[in-house]
């Protein structure tokens, strides 16, 4: 039998399990509770939600401790994370974290003596457009100078409340979600047959915009016609991918939409239950996207016998993350949804046949999910309109860097590099980095290609590099990312990201030989196909095309004393 | 004498089927893909359809068993797929999403496949 300490926090903790529910799924929504109202998850806490659970201490500790916004370590009562990604760090990040260190007068990882702030890191917040960005608790700041630095520390030092709702202005182009009538998508897919609705969807050719492209209606069909009394619609709300921040534009303005896309999702595959995995850093969008779901249970499109369809009952619950990009990959999203660490898990089965709490299940992006209503409200023929025969319809595409007017921006699929640089008033630029972190750097000689699943494949993150930057820094960056973000599960995933950052390293001070940078080179190739998820196999993917395009760059750095 | 058309894309289920149900009187016909597969439909009109699921597309025969139905064809249709094992599914018949008359995992005994076919047809 465990043995629970005496404490003050218990009555408090048995509160907050008994809102959540003494259940697996629940630990993760106990412990951010716990962690909000005692800043920390401490050794006792643990215990005591272990023994509630009915579950191992251990269990509990290897959970807390996975995810960056939950760890058990005591934080201040308001936590700064600074982003740390590229386009962050193009725009000033340096200076605000040095900024930071002054006006709290404590280190990144540290908190300040009196309990009021912890200082820290954070991936990508997501706000790649308008940089530097940091996070308050749940509130974001950006364009941060140091100058704002001192005004944020201030504001904070003398207030006790953090309204967290927010509103951030995002430059677009005109958007098509803006001209679908609300509404108009579910009734047209409501009035077919289920088996319509999948083949409208292939029909299409709609394909996964969160950045593997999977024919969603190929995943549905298949879900559909497995047999099960319960099965999950998901939306992969985790959008961690650095540069990526057109899922934050359509949560946060075309919410109807995406509902709209998951309630159809539901009819077709016979789902009863929809879950928005909503990522920790857009916490101030919760209470909107409860805001939305709550209007539609209101005018009855979510509940019981939707759409006069007898047993058709379908609803929304939206889940948080707690700060793990890996949990953006399908499986690991189901494990941490399921109250686990966010390890992925071994393919097949696939969620379509045994995903969340073992049941099928369908995962799908923000955005593919929003352009589902939209192909049920204007037709399959107006969808294939836009774009190329293999990569039918429009995109969103997160641009940021060195660029005029970074934004989301729609295209039609097939666009040229050149084409949008032009838009956005990239032009100079010497590379552009396509599909974040895990995604490919292209040199300005290749600007002629095409943003296609074709020719170079995106989920829609597009980070310009201009003439000044070093590409060496950008490799190191993407590598810091993926050394801090691997589960560490695989060894190809866990060493090889620490060993290319070495390489990266190495050449950055003119000591890595040639025969060195073969072997990293092979490294990567391995780790592309021996990783065991889509982290570690395609983290390598932009050191390899930086060495490999800019090799005259990067392999002849002056050797450092 | 029926006509029984098979679509599947491996030429050698083609010519075992065609084979085993030559050799019990039948008229077989043979298409490779889910496009073919639709023209030669219209073409024969066949009585009885044997469908893969895994074509080009691993879930061609679905959407082809739906489509047909759609178009009004209601001979019987016997889904003959290793997709379950392939895939790890554990589909099986059902008038919404899987409207066939029989759902046969591979390999399948060539006298099951006989009387599965003479059941179908009334034979
Ligand atoms: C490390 C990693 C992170 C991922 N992050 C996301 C993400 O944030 N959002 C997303 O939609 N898909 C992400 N994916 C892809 C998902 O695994 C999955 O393919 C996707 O959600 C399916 O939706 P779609 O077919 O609609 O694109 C990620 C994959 C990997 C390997
Ligand atoms: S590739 Fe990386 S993130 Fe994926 S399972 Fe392996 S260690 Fe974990």
């Amino acid at each position: 039998m465990l043995k629970i300490p005496e404490s003050t926090t218990r009555d408090d903790i048995v509160a907050i399990v008994e809102r959540h529910g003494a259940d697996r799924t629940s630990l993760i929504p106990i412990l951010q509770d716990v962690k909000t109202a005692e800043h920390e998850i401490s050794d006792e806490a643990m215990q005591i939600v272990a023994d509630l659970l009915g579950i191992h201490p251990v269990e509990v500790y290897s959970v807390a401790t996975f995810y960056a916004f939950l760890h058990g370590a005591t934080e201040g009562r308001y936590v700064v994370r600074l982003c740390g990604t590229l386009s962050c760090d193009f725009a000033g990040k340096t200076a605000v974290a040095e900024a930071l260190r002054s006006a709290l007068g404590i280190d990144f990882g540290a908190t300040t003596d009196d309990g009021v702030f912890t200082l820290e890191w954070a991936s990508c917040v997501g706000m790649c457009d308008q940089g530097p960005a940091l996070l308050v608790n749940d509130r974001v700041f950006t364009r941060v100078t140091p100058e704002k630095v001192a005004e944020i520390v201030a504001q904070y030092r003398g207030k006790a409340a953090d309204d967290a709702r927010q509103d951030i202005v995002t430059a677009r182009n005109e958007l098509t979600y803006a001209s679908i009538a609300a509404g108009a998508g579910l009734k047209a897919a409501l009035a077919l047959p289920r088996g319509d609705i999948v083949d409208t969807v292939s029909g299409a050719a709609l394909k996964g915009r969160g950045g593997a492209g999977f024919p969603t209606g190929m995943k549905w069909n298949f879900c559909a016609a497995e047999k099960s009394e319960h099965k999950y619609i998901i939306c992969n709300a985790d959008e961690g991918e650095p540069g990526t921040f057109k899922d934050r534009v359509i949560l946060r303005d075309f919410a109807d939409l995406v509902f709209e896309g998951m309630t159809i999702g539901g009819r077709a595959i016979g789902a009863s239950m929809g879950i928005v995995y909503l990522r920790a850093e857009y916490a101030y969008l919760r209470a909107h996207l409860n805001d939305v779901i709550h209007q539609r249970r209101e005018a009855g499109l979510l509940g019981a016998n939707i759409g006069g369809i007898e047993g058709f009952d379908f609803d929304i619950v939206v889940a948080r993350g707690a700060g793990a990009y890996v949990c953006g990959e399908e499986t690991a999203l189901i494990e941490s949804l399921e109250g686990f660490r966010g390890e992925p898990r071994n393919r097949p089965p696939f969620p379509a046949v045994a995903g969340f709490l073992n049941h099928p299940t369908v995962v799908n992006n923000v955005e593919t999910l929003a352009s589902v209503a939209c192909i049920f409200a204007k037709g399959t023929d107006w969808f294939k309109g836009f774009g190329t025969d293999k990569s039918t319809g429009y995109k969103l595409f997160s641009i940021s860097g060195d660029c005029e007017k970074p934004g989301v921006y729609e295209f039609p699929w097939g666009i040229t590099i050149a084409d949008l640089l032009k838009e956005v008033g990239g032009g100079g630029a010497k590379a552009v980095q396509i599909g974040g972190a895990s995604g490919v750097c292209v040199p300005a000689r290749d600007f002629a290609r095409r943003l296609a699943f074709e020719d170079i494949p995106t989920g829609g993150s597009v980070m310009v590099i201009g003439p000044q930057r070093d590409l060496l820094d950008v490799a190191e960056n993407f590598l810091e990312f993926f050394v801090e973000e691997s589960c560490g599960q695989c060894t190809p995933c866990r060493l090889g990201n620490a060993q290319l950052l070495d390489g990266v390293e190495l050449l950055k001070s003119g000591a890595c030989s040639a025969a060195h940078l073969a072997d990293l080179k092979a490294l990567g190739a391995t780790m592309q196909v021996a990783a065991k998820c889509g982290l570690g196999q395609t983290s390598p993917s932009a050191f390899l095309s930086i060495v490999g395009a800019f090799a005259d760059d990067v392999t002849t750095r002056p050797q450092r004393a | 004498m029926s006509k029984i058309l098979i679509v599947d894309d491996d030429p050698d289920i083609q010519e075992a089927c065609r084979l085993v149900l030559e050799k019990e009187g039948f008229q077989v016909g043979c298409a490779s893909n889910r496009a073919e597969g639709l023209r030669a439909v219209a073409d024969v009109k066949p009585d009885l359809l044997i469908l893969d699921v895994m074509m080009e597309e691993p879930d061609d025969g679905l959407t082809m068993a739906r489509e047909l139905r759609r178009q009004g064809f209601t001979e019987p249709i016997i889904m003959l797929t290793s997709v379950n094992a392939a895939m790890g599914l554990t589909i099986d018949r059902d008038d919404e999403m899987v409207p066939v008359d029989k759902f046969q995992s591979k390999p399948v005994e060539p006298a099951t496949l006989v009387a599965q076919v003479n059941e179908l047809l009334g034979l």
